[in-house]
């Protein structure tokens, strides 16, 4: 198992930058998800590490060797693909053992070899059937299996659920998820969900328009998102972001913020101090804007607002409502009673507030993370970024 | 002639590109004309069909002539071409279009892997050039290629007229190849490549077995023009141990006084039988193997 | 990518070249190598061989085989005043014309159409049929039309003239039916493709309409069909153009030189009366009439690329 690298590495098609100086340094064992929006550059990335695309810049190591030069054949990777990538015209044996057999490895250690793997991913029954006649899990397992057999420096994985039914995916996440813990493979891994990410990652890696966002552990994004993109991208349902501002009362900086002034603690009193701006954008996530008769004591700042659509998920109620010009959704139990049109009071801890630069778009508590102006949190259609059009991979 | 098509057995499979008719014109849902329709098409069939008749009849027929008659049934037009000098040109076609074949198809596979994955400068030329090759006249070219074969003392030679043959078909089967080619996803290879393949073991094991309809195609299409070929082997070789069988009978029918038309028949007949033979069996093949199933998600 | 040599925009620049430029490796090169090989030798340089040898007065046998030499025009003159090379035009153009586009076009259309509205069983049946007159080698074909145009062969049954050798009373006639006979399958399995893509709501639409057959067939179907019909007209005058082994078999090019069209007079020429460099030129001849062809039909299909 090795450690993965990259050192500001651009990637342009024409003019256009896939991949916007990204640098990332993946750990020996690791679990990395790569996690954006279509076009963010996401699937480039691992395309660079695999060694199907050149990097236009920037360099990209596996272990302690530059691998920008090295032909894919030679940097012993694995790779599951998107849409599995299985010779058709092989059964799902020869299949596994496709990179064995190119290797002239011995027979019986072949043989071995597919059996175990086969067992691990119960494939026995399908050594002998094609592709074709495999169902869409059956075929993403033999995918997974043909890259464990391996053995390789490190896993790439390329939105290997997405094609699969939901329940087949949360099956599948459970199984990869087992499998790193026992294999503590080096793995990066890509996916535009971002509750796989959540799920499955020791670190996730957010993109947007080619560019890094933040790389953290999961907790670490939901609570301390770096900018505006991140906080909106995580979590769901997605943080409520209102503009606001801040200033002083008694002499302490605080939020000013539908019409509230709320006092700031700790860290967060600090950093605001030391914001350049007035104006701001203040974050709070739904899970943390409370029913008033339910909350916590924490939950000292009050807000109220009308009900303007509930929206019932069996274990909670996601309510719609109105504060002045804002709609915020809040989580409410979800025996309630709150119809639309009610008048509720809602509770938040002002600790849980996330407080965004005003032009900067980012943390207030990450000064140096990379800009994200609020007209970004809009998802716009980007074309997919991910190959190039009508050209073969140059690398191969 | 049986009336059962080897087609009317098909399963719908979801085909990628749509099934050509190779052998069997077919509308699943068209609906029927009328007496008239029919009564013509029938007439026009039995015309086409006569001539064929002819030549089945006659090969059995003791009493052979030119006219469509009742044969006298017998073998011996037949067993009269069982001896080596009748069949050694046989022997010679199958070497031609053999020989031809093989060299064709090998040669235009490595050419068309390379002008459909990797980077060429001026493709687009030469595959233009290839294009309009491919529509040539090889009746220009056997003046100087008898002159080249004379002055590299090629002439007489089975082999060196195979490669002529293969040069003359090379152009459409690079085309038609790096075309099918083309259409095979990038990701086997990248997925190959990853797995420690290199150029050659790629060609061989993953783009080769998912090539195959295009390379059936070009292998009997390349056949049947060297099985057929006429003036080629006319002009470039006068050794009579080597001329292949379209010659031979030619010269069976030409240079003899009295046209035999009996032995005439049976040698021809028998002669059309493996191209025949092959077209049914590789267009079956053909139509039917058109797809990429599974390799890909959907 | 042509974007490989733009500059980058952008402040990148001080980042110095690009390292991703598609790079060509000379080993690519080595995919091509047969191929080119073999094309050189026996393809291209014989091109370039035959426009050369079309002026020199080479021969096949007797002094001139030996030591030939570059005559400048002379063939040139010859052939303009040659007659039967003409004649040999003129039937090139009946054959290819007549024989090929029209007849051929014609029926594979008419066969085409007929198919479309035909009962399943007789469809399969002539299919096989024609298409098996098309498989077969053309020896076969020649030799079995040999016997029918002959005297006493099966279209002197049918008309009841079995007296007559129509070989040599109208050979361009049969050597075209011949032709035709053979060839019939590929324009109506081209026109078949092409039928099956024209959208059965324009016929119906048209039918609703009042229009009778004949005049939906001209006023939509074909119109459709244009470029389908044009392609297959630049096929058959590549495929008839150059055919030499249906005649030669069936005719030698005769009576005299009655059948002779240019495919056929350049073997004679060439091999039979010697004059290779004479042959060669009336190759080139060939060749430039069928190159002026495919350009008249290319520029008929322009408009429909647009």
């Amino acid at each position: 198992m090795a450690k993965i690298a990259l050192d500001g590495v651009y990637k342009l098609f024409g003019d256009v930058r896939a991949v916007d100086d990204v640098s990332l340094e993946i750990a020996d064992g690791e679990f990395l998800v790569l996690v954006g929006p279509s076009g963010c550059g996401k699937t480039t990335s691992l395309r660079m590490i695999a060694g199907f695309e050149r990097p236009t810049y920037g360099t990209i190591s596996i272990g302690d060797r530059i691998v920008n030069r090295v032909s894919p054949k030679d940097r012993n990777l694995a790779m599951v693909f998107q849409s599995y990538a299985l010779y058709p015209h092989m059964t799902v044996a020869k299949n596994l053992s496709f990179g064995m057999r190119v290797r002239r490895q011995p027979r019986a250690e072949i043989t071995r070899r597919v059996q175990e793997v086969a067992e691990t991913l119960g494939l026995e029954e399908l050594l002998a059937r094609k592709p074709a006649q495999l169902s869409g899990g059956q075929r993403q397992r033999v995918a997974l299996g043909r890259a464990l057999l391996r053995e390789p420096e490190a896993f790439l994985m390329d939105e290997p659920l997405s094609n699969l039914d939901a329940a087949l995916r949360v099956q599948m996440r459970v199984e990869l998820s087992r499998l790193h813990d026992r294999f503590r493979a080096t793995t990066v891994y890509v996916t535009h969900d971002q509750v796989e990410a959540m799920t499955m990652g020791d670190r996730i890696a957010v993109m947007s328009g080619g560019r890094m966002q933040q790389c953290d552990t999961p907790e670490r994004l939901y609570e301390r998102p770096a900018n505006l993109f991140v906080a909106g991208f995580i979590g769901a349902p997605k943080m409520n972001l209102v503009s606001g501002g801040v200033g002083s009362a008694d002499g302490s900086p605080v939020v000013r913020w539908l019409g509230q002034h709320v006092p700031l603690e700790g860290e967060m009193k600090r950093a605001i101090s030391s914001l350049d701006v007035q104006e701001v954008i203040v974050g709070l996530r739904p899970e943390d804007l409370r029913w008033a008769r339910d909350a916590p004591e924490s939950c000292s700042a009050r807000l109220s607002a009308v009900a303007e659509v509930v929206e019932p998920v069996g274990s909670e109620t996601y309510v719609v409502a109105r504060v002045g010009e804002s709609a915020l959704t809040a989580r409410f139990p979800s025996r309630s009673g709150v119809s639309s049109g009610d008048q509720v009071d809602l509770a938040f801890d002002p600790t849980h507030l996330h407080v965004f630069h005003g032009d900067l778009g980012t943390s207030a508590l990450v000064p140096d993370a990379p800009p994200a102006s609020p007209a970004a949190l809009e998802p716009t259609e980007t074309p997919e970024l991910g190959a190039p059009l009508g050209e073969h991979s140059p690398a191969l | 002639m049986s009336v059962r098509s080897p087609l009317s057995r098909r399963r719908s499979a979801p085909a990628a590109l749509p099934r050509p008719d190779v052998l069997v014109v077919d509308y699943p849902r068209a609906s029927v004309g009328g007496v008239a329709t029919n009564l013509i098409l029938a007439a026009v069939g039995v015309a086409f069909f006569a001539p064929l008749i002819w030549l089945l009849f006659t090969s059995f027929d003791a009493h052979a002539g030119p006219s469509l008659q009742w044969p006298k049934l017998t073998f011996s037009n037949f067993s009269a071409l069982f001896n080596s000098t009748r069949l050694q040109p046989f022997i010679n076609s199958l070497y031609l279009a053999g020989v031809s074949t093989v060299v064709t198809t090998v040669v235009a596979l490595f050419a068309a892997y390379g002008l459909s994955r990797r980077h060429i400068p001026l493709k687009r030329t030469f595959m233009l050039i290839i294009l309009f090759a491919s529509g040539l006249p090889v009746n220009m070219l056997l003046v100087p290629v008898y002159q080249l074969f004379v002055r590299l003392n090629w002439i007489d030679s089975l082999f060196y007229t195979s490669l002529f043959l293969a040069a003359a078909a090379l152009p459409f089967a690079i085309w038609l190849l790096k075309n099918f080619i083309d259409q095979i996803p990038d990701e086997f290879e990248e997925a190959a490549s990853l797995e420690g393949a290199g150029s050659f073991q790629i060609l061989l094991r993953v783009i080769l077995p998912n090539a195959l309809p295009g390379v059936a195609v070009t292998a009997m299409v390349t056949f049947i023009a060297g099985w057929g070929a006429f003036i080629v082997p006319l002009v470039l070789n006068s050794n009579p141990t080597s001329t292949p069988g379209s010659v031979a009978i030619y010269e069976f029918l030409r240079i003899n006084g009295v046209v035999n038309y009996g032995q005439l028949a049976s040698y021809s007949l028998l002669f059309a039988i493996p191209v025949v033979v092959l077209y049914l069996i590789a267009s079956r093949w053909i139509a039917g193997a058109f797809t990429f199933s599974g390799g890909v998600k959907g | 990518m042509a974007a490989a040599e733009a500059p980058i925009a952008g402040g990148l620049a001080a980042l110095g070249p690009r390292q991703d430029r598609e790079r060509f490796k000379f080993l690519s090169l080595g995919w091509l190598t047969p191929s080119v090989a073999l094309l050189a030798v026996l393809f291209a340089y014989p091109i370039g061989y035959a426009v050369y040898l079309a002026f020199t007065n080479l021969e096949l046998i007797g002094p001139t085989a030996q030591t030939y030499q570059f005559t400048g025009l002379a063939n040139l003159t010859r052939l303009i005043h040659d007659p039967t090379f003409w004649q040999s035009t003129w039937l090139t153009l009946i054959f290819v014309v007549g024989s090929g586009i029209i007849a051929q076009t014609v029926i594979g259309m008419g066969l085409a159409l007929l198919m479309r509205r035909a009962l399943r069983p007789l469809r399969i049946t002539i299919s096989i049929v024609i298409v098996t007159a098309w498989i077969i080698p053309e020896i076969s074909a020649a030799f079995v039309f040999y016997a029918f145009g002959t005297q006493g062969g099966l279209l002197g049954q049918v008309l009841g003239k079995t007296g007559d050798d129509f070989l040599s009373t109208v050979p361009l006639l049969i050597v075209c039916i011949a032709n035709v006979w053979r060839n019939a399958a590929f324009s109506m399995l081209v026109f078949t493709a092409g039928l099956r893509n024209v959208p059965e709501e324009i016929e119906e639409a048209a039918t609703l309409e009042g229009a009778s057959y004949w005049r939906r067939l001209f006023t939509v179907t074909l119109p459709i069909l244009r470029p389908t019909i044009v392609t297959n007209l630049l096929l058959l005058t590549l495929i008839n153009i150059s055919d030499f082994t249906l005649i030669f078999v069936m005719t030698q090019g005769g009576p005299g030189t009655s059948t002779a069209i240019l495919p056929v007079y350049m073997y004679i020429q060439a091999f039979q009366f010697n004059n290779l460099g004479y042959g060669s030129m009336i190759a080139l001849a060939l060749v430039l009439i069928g190159a002026l062809l495919s350009v008249f039909y290319v520029r008929q299909l322009k408009p429909e690329i647009k």
